[in-house]
């Protein structure tokens, strides 16, 4: 369970989320959804403990992250990058962030597995594609086999078939009774995966509800995206 | 706080940088005894050399390259980019979604980060001192167990200096060259006690005088009151890089 509660935060005097609120269940894949520069990513990294927000409180499980002991065996998270060094191996990478949450070493085997990166275990991450740096990604946030799990635009940089495998994956984890809230800003490929939809436009959630809902009197999500942003269709993002 | 411990040095040690550091460190002080060898021998029989009470011990001082990597390291690895295709994104992020308390984190990164320097620097110590005693042992008198004690602990306060200097600017460019230049090329610290008699409290300076005897510095300070005062710049440099690591927005 997320709870996001009137979360807002000013950067550099400009205020970039007003009073943010609302809830990702368990069970349910939940899309956060808006433009580039909406408050996607910033309202995520205030999920995790990475930045402060100047007021409201968001929770995870009913806790703040940062109070959260062995956070991994709680929450998976996926932001920009595979959040390896580049000097390091994929499976050095997965052993040192197992280890900090008294995790063993054969789950860095299981996930990379998992993710399809067994063959390229020994490679150094910066000599990885993006689509294998987000799989990294992704298998750190499975180390700990977590019950939530929050992932930063998961789909990009990733082929065809990656895509497919990771809309597969989504849904799996929610049938699995996990909390799965992943931000985006491709209308499409969150239609056929989410169940409840939190649309965010320049750090307001203008909506949020289950997808049929806010899909409602549109033709589709994208219509329904655009209609509640009041982005031009073929605008600049 | 064991598992903390054990992913830092984890990640410490899987940093080829990390070994750049640490053999350098470790290798270039004896080398450099063993190079000098027949100068200092010639030294000694022209009478020139008089007082080596230092001898081994002051080699030392060019071994300090591998602490100084090995701190700067261990908070810049965090900032460095991880690829082209995501620039803004770090390890750190990695790093604070495992351990979010960051008190703690910085507890566990100090404590291995101690570990490895100071047993690097019992090791190029006793490597330096063994050495200079097969060479040149009739001449030198075997320095004091407290004074090799004070070397170690001088290693593994420079390389805690380099790691809050380092908190504190989040890049580890511009300590690492600072400090670098300042210990090899031209030592500003060095400069500036000509200029001020305050400058021989500055952390390197005064921090020699933990276990060198022979010195030129204008102000002569007692071992312990040494310790006690490079400690104590140790201790505020890392006390507000420790504030900023917990207030900044990662």
């Amino acid at each position: 369970m997320i709870t996001i509660d009137r979360v807002s935060k000013t950067k550099s005097g400009t205020r970039i989320l007003h009073d943010v609120t609302f809830e990702a269940r368990p069970g349910r894949v939940t899309g956060f959804l808006g433009p580039n520069g909406a408050g996607k990513t910033s309202t995520l990294r205030i999920l995790l403990g990475l930045d402060r927000p100047q007021g409201g409180t968001a929770l995870i499980c009913g806790r703040p992250y940062r109070t959260l002991d062995r956070p991994l065996t709680t929450v998976g998270a996926l932001l920009d990058g595979s959040g390896a060094h580049r000097a390091r191996t994929a499976r050095a990478h997965l052993r040192w962030v197992a280890a900090s949450n008294g995790l063993p070493d054969s789950r860095a085997d299981e996930v990379l597995e998992t993710v399809g990166l067994t063959g390229d275990a020994r490679k150094r991450a910066g000599r990885f594609s993006l689509g294998m740096s987000r799989r990294l990604g992704l298998a750190t946030a499975l180390l700990g086999d977590p019950e939530v799990l929050v992932l930063d635009e998961p789909v990009n940089g990733l082929d065809p078939a990656g895509i497919r495998w990771m809309r597969g994956f989504l849904r799996d984890s929610a049938v699995q009774g996990r909390t799965v809230l992943l931000s985006s800003h491709l209308m499409g490929e969150l239609a056929e995966t989410v169940d409840d939809v939190v649309v965010i436009d320049k750090g307001r959630v203008v909506t949020h509800g289950r997808l049929a809902d806010i899909t409602g009197g549109h033709r589709t999500l994208e219509d329904a995206f655009f209609a509640l942003t009041a982005t031009e269709a073929g605008g600049p993002w | 706080m064991v598992n903390l411990v054990r992913a830092e040095l984890r990640k410490l040690l899987g940093l080829p940088t990390a070994w750049v550091g640490l053999v350098l460190g470790t290798l270039v002080a004896p080398v450099v005894v063993l190079l000098n060898a027949p100068y200092t021998r010639r030294a000694i029989a022209a009478g020139t050399l008089t007082d080596t009470s230092d001898l081994g011990l002051r080699d030392l001082g060019i071994g300090l390259i591998g602490p100084m990597v090995l701190g700067v390291i261990v908070v810049s690895s965090e900032y460095t980019s991880t690829g082209r295709d995501a620039p803004g994104a770090r390890q750190l992020t990695a790093t604070l979604a495992a351990v979010p308390h960051r008190l703690r984190l910085l507890a566990a990164k100090t404590i291995a980060l101690v570990l490895v320097v100071a047993a690097q620097a019992a090791v190029t110590t006793a490597a330096t001192l063994t050495l200079t005693q097969a060479l040149h042992g009739e001449h030198v008198p075997v320095p004091a167990p407290a004074r090799v004690a004070a070397a170690i602990l001088y290693w593994t306060l420079t390389a805690l200096l380099a790691y809050a200097i380092t908190l504190i600017t989040r890049n580890g460019i511009v300590p690492l060259t600072l400090l670098i230049i300042n210990s090899s090329v031209v030592s500003v610290s060095y400069l500036l006690t000509k200029v001020t008699d305050l400058a021989s409290y500055l952390p390197d300076i005064v921090g020699a005088q933990m276990f060198i005897r022979e010195s030129d510095f204008p102000v002569e300070v007692p071992p312990v009151t040494a310790g006690l005062v490079m400690t104590a710049w140790i201790a505020a440099l890392l006390a507000v890089g420790a504030v900023l690591f917990q207030r900044r927005d990662a």
